[in-house]
């Protein structure tokens, strides 16, 4: 497959299988049959599909997370395959971000607390003010010092989205993002992670089964018996 | 690196606003808490051991020589800065009223005793007054016996070879008492500066003369060794821990007792933070994962949550050292009275091993948590239901267990009490396993035929099938440990002490004559005199091992045995005495008796390194008699009855010159009846031993005390484990009861369907903790310290029971709140 040069992720063919849960009869089931993918620098993408389709593994996959059974997957044309999970580890702490459903907060720490943890963790000594810049970003300057437990669902992933923008990531992961929040709440922070994603010119790459969340980004993919295919296509 | 530290330090802060380190911090808190304060007592009761057992001696060391001690020797401990004090010993007649009687004659220098006191009283039974030396010249000082075996009182004069000596006080106790089984006569004490003008001491005279020394346990030490290797066979230099074998035996064993105690707690220890520490770890899963999917490598992991670990370990086992001082402290202040003297005050190395131990104990049991979220995948962050690896942990808990076995004897210094421990939680756990599995087994059977919270209970405990093994195995042991620290107060200190009744016999009788030993047995029954039995004695020493000389055999370097150097007593009787027990071999039956055959006494069994079927060859009065070992028995040292190394069957030494020897219980008031003994029997030697017996008491009171303080601050420290280990699974059980009270559950049938499920748990941990309980404790009783073996039918009873009720008891602390609130809240709230 050719690559344009302008392309931060490149799948090809990739191949998920696990095991079946019923061990004893050594049967593998196949989650992604061979997976070709482009993700341009800027773009938003979508990855829709019904639950249990895979969109989750694959998202997995292209951050790094999991190890594919087979298949390539390329970042900022850097063979994630190949890597080790150290490496690539420390290939997501410079170019990934994440934002997940259940938001993925630590309750023993504070709204500030949380979006500086990535920064801390590569220790750069302006996490605290970085950090209360994004939670003024997002809304949230006074309620900096609250638990996650006294904030609301919206207010949670708010501060989520602001933790996944401190690293200035190039490539932003969403996982359902808008998946526990209410229509008008996740509409909100709908507009926010896109306004953020616009200013910060990084690239999105939602998995969703909102079909409205999957309207704002500039492609839409369907997931289906293990293989990507335009939205457009499939509606038709 | 530093910066992984000062991140593991910040989270730590703010998972301590969090509140989320309690548990593991009361759990390191107590461990070294109650580690520090058992070393610490131990340690103080160990030497208020020595001291007592030093006062024992009258002094730290005591050199005895039958010539004068070298001036070369004095010099060197002057030297080396040690205290000396000099006493001459002889036996000699005391003249007064036209009376003889022959005596003990102890002179002592003006600074005897250098430890301890000589007890003293202006009448036969008045009140005794503490002095710090001896009587001054021309004085002398009288065990109450001989006042009247003399016809004297108080200001009399007596006649001591040339010299006329003034009787100003009733000698009560003499520190150096340890030597009363060497004087065959009362004793007097006198200035040694009067010796010489007495006339008694010529060339030739039969003395012994005593070096006593003080000072620090360094300089002893140095000076033992330097002069140990310049002994000859008739000069001998006795430690704190010598002395008597009823004292050793009792000091050793009120150690051991120590050491149990001191080991259950540093188990139960090991326990609480295993628990806390595995609690941490799954506390802290989500944490990892999310740092793993910001691009920490599994590296910084380990060094962000170490750093965490280490600081909580010191800042925890700091505050348990100080608490554990101050703790033990209280204790020593409580016990003051009891001890009738200040305790010294402990060294401090157990609050260095506490802090120690509590560090190593953290990481070993904290390992597989870490190791753990050193591989937690960072896919759980999208995948909630993905575990950690759970390879070869058995290999990580076998590390943990091996370190705590490690810490139990370190702590203890007694390996085989430490593996007897290790078995018994073994087999404990293992039996553990498998009944649970089974119960588990039987639960799903009888299952269907249920109903209502019954139902649900059982349902639970299938369900969380693994954790509640776990869980069993946590409150099993944490129980079997509480327990045994109970039996071992209760049941196994009272046996000890039983051994030991009101009216132990505190004289011995020795050089009876063979055709004295029914007259005695008469005069003693007439006076209602109990005593054991009348044994007969032989003095024989061992010559051969196997038909090899023993001095050929201990050539290689090997120091003689004590027991080779002088003659023993033999002895023979037809069947074994009371305090006796076979632990290999059989005693003789009718194809044994009246063969040459002997029994020997397990110790010097093991310092001669013998076995059953060696032979050993006696010189018994210039001829020379083997024998071979039919059975090792062990001998109960204190309980003051006569006991013999080396036993004959009847019939085998017979026709040797033999004296009998009888111990038997005499009352301070009916002491009176020594003399009419003495007088009835004159070529008997009476042995008054009481003071030897009030010191084992008192080292039993002690320990058994000690032991209620020790039990008392386990059994709070188990029962926080019980609640750590009930904490543990609690968030899964309170977010089932909340699905099912929004399910429409009501109250009661939630609290019922808990108290089935905790009820059982706490009767299944309490009866697997009981079957532990006995494991361990048979081969307490058996092999360490040489008691009958007996169930205990209480504690089969009770245990259970009781168990089940305090896990209930904590299982409603914790759903307190649980069937008060609204679902909603408690939604919220989980």
């Amino acid at each position: 497959m050719q690559t344009t040069s302008d392309a931060v992720i490149v799948v090809k063919n990739l191949i998920k299988q696990v095991p079946a849960v019923n061990k004893l009869d050594n049967q593998q089931i196949d989650i992604l049959t061979g997976v070709n993918l482009e993700i341009k620098h800027g773009e938003s993408l979508a990855i829709i599909g019904a639950s249990g389709s895979g969109k989750s593994t694959l998202l997995g996959l292209l951050a790094g997370l999991d190890d594919a059974t087979n298949g390539d997957i390329l970042i900022d044309q850097q063979n994630i395959s190949v890597m080790t999970e150290d490496e690539r580890a420390s290939l997501r702490s410079e170019k990934v971000g994440f934002i997940f459903q259940s938001f993925q907060l630590l309750p023993s720490l504070t709204a500030l607390e949380n979006v500086m943890l990535p920064m801390e963790l590569q220790s750069k000594k302006t996490a605290a003010t970085d950090a209360q810049q994004l939670l003024q970003r997002v809304g949230l300057k006074d309620r900096q010092h609250h638990y996650p437990k006294q904030l609301s669902g919206g207010e949670q992933q708010r501060v989520a989205i602001a933790r996944a923008f401190i690293t200035q990531p190039t490539i932003l992961f969403a996982d359902e993002p808008t998946g526990n929040l209410d229509k008008t709440t996740g509409q909100n922070v709908i507009d926010l992670l896109f306004n953020m994603n616009r200013e910060s010119n990084t690239t999105l790459v939602i998995v969703t089964h909102d079909e409205v969340l999957a309207k704002h980004c500039d492609r839409c993919l369907v997931l289906q018996n293990g293989t990507l295919s335009d939205c457009e296509q499939v509606n038709a | 690196m530093l910066n992984e530290f000062r991140l593991g330090a910040r989270l730590l802060k703010r998972d301590w606003t969090a509140g989320e380190l309690k548990v593991l911090l009361f759990a390191l808190i107590i461990a070294v808490t109650s580690m520090t304060s058992i070393g610490l007592f131990i340690k103080r009761i160990d030497n208020v051991m020595l001291d007592q057992s030093g006062e024992f001696l009258g002094a730290n060391l005591v050199l005895q020589s039958p010539k004068k001690i070298s001036s070369e020797t004095i010099d060197y401990a002057h030297n080396l800065n040690l205290n000396t004090s000099h006493s001459l010993n002889f036996s000699s007649v005391i003249v007064a009223n036209n009376n003889f009687q022959l005596s003990h004659i102890k002179a002592v220098d003006k600074h005897y005793p250098l430890l301890s006191h000589i007890k003293t009283s202006n009448d036969l039974y008045g009140n005794e007054t503490q002095r710090n030396s001896g009587p001054i010249a021309g004085e002398v000082w009288l065990v109450p016996r001989l006042f009247s075996l003399l016809d004297i009182k108080l200001g009399d004069t007596i006649e001591l070879g040339e010299r006329l000596l003034t009787v100003s006080a009733v000698l009560k106790h003499d520190p150096g008492q340890a030597f009363s089984f060497m004087s065959i006569a009362p004793k007097l004490l006198m200035n040694i500066n009067d010796v010489e003008s007495t006339g008694i001491v010529q060339p030739g005279s039969r003395l012994t003369y005593m070096v006593g020394i003080t000072g620090k346990k360094s300089n002893r030490t140095t000076f033992e060794k330097w002069l140990s290797p310049k002994l000859n066979a008739s000069q001998k230099i006795m430690g704190g821990t010598e002395g008597s074998e009823a004292v050793n035996s009792a000091m050793e064993k009120g150690k051991q007792y120590l050491s149990l105690a001191s080991m259950l707690s540093v188990m139960l220890s090991g326990i609480a933070i295993a628990i806390a520490a595995n609690r941490y770890g799954e506390r802290h899963y989500n944490q990892a994962a999310l740092m793993r999917c910001m691009g920490a490598q599994q590296k910084n992991i380990i060094r962000i949550f170490s750093s965490q670990l280490l600081i909580l370990g010191v800042i925890a086992c700091g505050i348990g050292c100080l608490l554990g001082y101050a703790s033990q402290q209280i204790i020593a202040t409580l016990l003051k009275d009891f001890f009738n003297s200040t305790l010294p005050a402990a060294s401090l190395s157990p609050l260095f091993n506490g802090f120690i131990s509590g560090l190593i104990t953290l990481f070993c049991f904290s390992l597989p948590s870490l190791l753990r979220l050193k591989s937690i995948p960072p896919l759980k962050v999208l995948r909630d239901d993905l575990a950690p690896l759970s390879l070869s942990l058995w290999f990580i808990y076998g590390l943990a267990i091996l370190c705590i076995v490690g810490i139990m004897w370190w702590q203890s210094g007694e390996l085989q009490l430490t593996i007897m421990v290790l078995l018994g939680s073994i087999a404990c756990g293992a039996a553990l396993f498998i009944i649970s599995t089974l119960l588990v087994a039987i639960s799903k059977l009888i299952l269907p035929g249920l109903s209502g919270p019954w139902k649900i209970g059982l349902q639970q405990i299938i369900r969380h099938k693994k954790q509640n093994q776990l869980q069993m195995l946590a409150l099993g042991l944490s129980l079997m440990i509480l327990m045994l620290i109970f039996l071992i107060r209760n049941d196994l200190m009272m046996r000890w002490q039983n051994q030991l009744p009101e009216q132990a016999p505190n004289h011995f009788v020795i050089n009876i004559q063979n055709d004295e030993v029914e007259p005695i047995k008469t005069f003693l029954q007439k006076n209602n005199i109990k005593t054991e039995g009348v044994y007969p004695m032989v003095r024989g020493r061992i010559i051969k091992i196997n038909g090899v000389d023993i001095l050929d055999r201990t050539t290689n370097n090997k120091k003689l045995d004590q027991s080779l150097k002088r003659e023993l007593n033999l002895s023979w009787n037809n069947s074994i005495q009371a305090n006796n027990q076979i632990i290999s071999g059989t005693w003789w039956n009718k194809d044994t008796q009246g063969k040459p055959y002997i029994s020997i006494e397990s110790g010097l069994a093991k310092r001669l390194n013998i076995d059953i079927g060696d032979s050993i060859t006696f010189n018994v009065a210039d001829q020379e008699v083997s024998a071979s070992i039919l059975n090792i028995r062990s001998v109960q040292w204190d309980s003051f009855q006569p006991n013999f190394f080396i036993i004959f069957p009847d019939g085998i030494i017979n026709d040797f010159p033999a004296t009998y020897i009888s111990s038997f219980y005499l009352s301070s008031e009916n002491k009176q009846l020594l003399n009419n003994i003495i007088i009835k029997f004159p070529t008997i030697t009476v042995l008054e031993i009481d003071d030897i017996m009030n010191q084992v008491k008192s080292i039993m009171q002690q320990v058994s005390s000690t032991i209620g303080y020790v039990m008392l601050f386990v059994l709070f420290a188990g029962i926080v484990v019980l609640a750590a280990a009930m904490q543990s699974s609690m968030e899964v059980r309170i977010q089932s009861a909340v699905i099912m009270r929004t399910l429409g559950a009501r109250k009661s049938f939630l609290q019922r369907s808990h108290l089935t499920e905790f009820a059982l748990l706490g009767y299944l941990s309490g009866l697997l903790a009981v079957i532990g309980t006995e494991i361990i404790s048979y081969f307490l009783y058996t092999k360490i310290f040489s008691l009958n073996f007996e169930l205990h039918f209480m504690l089969w009873l009770y245990g259970p029971l009781f168990t089940s009720i305090l896990i209930v008891l904590i299982s409603l602390f914790y759903t307190r709140d649980i069937t008060k609130l609204s679902p909603t809240k408690v939604l919220r709230y989980t």
